[in-house]
């Protein structure tokens, strides 16, 4: 009996030696593990999020477009979720009208500019080439310098890469399109909650501050980003009707690349003009339909809509930023996300500016005490 | 009701009674039973430690609060360092609500004596409410606007009794001289 209850206690103890050995070396291995990995977690983190910024940025910025909308169908009866469905249910109805319409002619217009493409390219080679001549009859020490030759090549890697990559960047544009309208949805209906819940952070002492500061801000942010769309629309508008009126081919995209462009300050419209001019002098020649164009692009859409109706109108003057800092916001976004990185680049940098700006105008207007000064008041 | 449910739809006690406690508030006094789950969404819970300071006079001011719990003291910094205590305030009680409706810098300095809860409702909030919801930021308004006003009306007052009470100082004065 005795015997038995020993050999009981000596096997009970033998089990704890065993659950804290086996404890103990899972600690120690979990630590190591974890110590060793920080970097890796990092990265692991960093390659987590990495695709999450433009759809979470594309997502805040429509929230902002959508959000009169939903403002305007919002009611006392009629509660925030039924108005955000009904607003995605008009843009569905809106959008699918749309492309009915155009998937015909888009189908028509896709197999013709495969057609035309090469033949711009070489239009543009050509032209290069009669520059050449021309500069080399001034300036015969550019005689080794093959500048028809590498614009083409430089051209046609292009092409190339934008064939290779439409199949991923479609992938990537089928997560976006799945994406960024669930964000929108959430952001739209609690965006007012998730705020809240980031200004309740801060501390007593400055809460009011970051309250009144973050409305402030909301405000400047939701003007200058529809103004912004808005101003882009109504160009990409003007110069698809202005390009209508002559038999240049793509007026619509030649319109469509014009207002995306336009979101770019100083350099966006000189590079939509592009593809509009090249097409214009291959297809139509120097022409009275050409200049029409170049005066379509240059006064009629940039000089009168542009600069003198809807910039006064639309965006406020503090958003303007240098242009040294938009060359840089146009490297760093084009290096961060390609293409599209280069468009939400300047508008990312507008939109950091009108926040550091209205938080200035908030301390200067209240004229709030240097705290170093305050302390050395009251010591 | 059945116990689990019960437990399930339990809430903690400080969401069962925010909205009850802001029924209990003049500012609000005029607000149907339903406004109150609104007024919830609207306002901001925060707790304060003995000592912090809830705002100083100067500071750019965007709104008022409410003493849920706890007591803060009103005073006022004079340049020489000498505090002045204008009021004291309880459960209940509201405080900076002139500056609701239009920007203005504080004109006293709010200090919590206790371990405090403020509810605290702000213009920016107030200003966004009135676009979707004008029924319910009217009716605050006008609890407001009659607070605000029973309250000029109460210094008026005051000062034509203060008024008096110079006047008649004023006279006995001028009349001692003659006396002695």
């Amino acid at each position: 009996m005795k015997a038995s209850e020993q050999f009981l206690r000596q096997r009970q103890g033998r089990v704890h030696y065993l659950l804290f050995y086996l404890s103990m070396t899972a600690a120690i291995a979990s630590g190591l593990a974890i110590y060793f990995s920080a970097s890796t977690i990092l990265e692991l983190l960093k390659d987590a999020t990495s695709g999450l910024l433009l759809p979470l940025l594309l997502a805040l910025i429509s929230t902002f477009l959508l959000q009169p909308a939903v403002s305007f169908v919002e009611r006392e009866e009629i509660s925030r979720s039924t108005a955000i469905l009904v607003v995605y249910l008009l843009l569905t109805i809106a959008g699918s009208l749309l492309t009915s319409l155009f998937i015909p002619k888009w189908q028509q217009t896709w197999s013709s500019i495969q057609v035309d493409l090469p033949r711009y390219t070489a239009m543009l080679g050509a032209a290069l080439k009669e520059l050449q001549a021309n500069l080399l009859d001034h300036f015969p020490l550019m005689a080794n310098y093959d500048l028809a030759g590498r614009s083409r090549r430089s051209v046609e890697q292009f092409v190339a890469q934008l064939l290779v990559q439409s199949p991923r960047q479609a992938l990537r544009l089928g997560s976006l399109i799945l994406m960024v309208p669930l964000f929108t949805f959430f952001f739209l209906r609690d965006g007012r909650k998730i705020m809240r819940t980031f200004i309740a952070l801060a501390p007593n002492r400055y809460f009011e501050m970051a309250h009144d500061l973050t409305a402030l801000v909301t405000r400047q942010l939701s003007h200058f980003i529809r103004g912004r769309i808005l101003e882009a629309a109504i160009v990409g508008l003007v110069v698809t009707i202005g390009l209508s009126f002559t038999d240049i081919r793509y007026a619509i995209f030649l319109g469509v690349f014009a207002g995306v462009t336009n979101l770019v300050p100083y350099i966006g419209p000189l590079i939509g003009m592009v593809p509009g001019l090249l097409i214009a002098l291959v297809d139509l020649g120097m022409g009275g339909q050409f200049w029409w164009i170049v005066i379509v692009y240059f006064l009629i859409a940039q000089v009168i809509v542009d600069n003198f109706l809807l910039i006064p109108i639309l965006i406020s003057r503090v958003s303007n930023l240098h242009p040294i800092w938009v060359i840089i916001a146009i490297v760093m976004g084009g290096k961060l996300y390609g293409v599209l990185g280069m468009i939400i680049g300047v508008p990312v940098a507008s939109i950091l500016k009108i926040a550091i700006i209205e938080i200035r105008q908030y301390r200067r207007a209240f004229a709030l005490p240097d705290p170093v000064a305050e302390s050395e008041r009251h010591p | 009701m059945n116990p689990l449910w019960s437990n399930i739809f339990r809430k903690t006690p400080a969401e069962e009674s925010l909205g009850g406690f802001l029924s209990t508030v003049p500012v609000f006094a005029g607000l149907a039973g339903r406004d109150f789950g609104f007024l919830e969404n609207l306002v901001h819970l925060r707790r304060y430690h003995p000592g912090e300071t809830v705002f100083s006079a100067g500071d750019p001011g965007s709104g008022m609060y409410v003493v849920r719990s706890g007591r803060v003291q009103v005073f006022l910094h004079h340049a020489d360092g000498r505090e002045e205590e204008l009021a004291q305030l309880g459960a209940g009680d509201f405080f900076g609500e002139t500056t609701l409706t239009a920007p203005a810098v504080r004109s006293a300095s709010v200090r919590v004596l206790e371990h405090t809860e403020l509810i605290g409702l702000f213009r920016a909030d107030l200003l966004e409410a009135a676009q979707k919801h004008p029924a319910i930021t009217n009716r605050i308004l006008f609890g407001l606007t009659r607070v605000v006003s029973e309250r000029l009306q109460a210094a008026g007052q005051e000062i034509s009794r203060l008024r008096l009470l110079l006047a008649d100082q004023e006279a006995r004065i001028s009349t001692q001289p003659a006396e002695s």
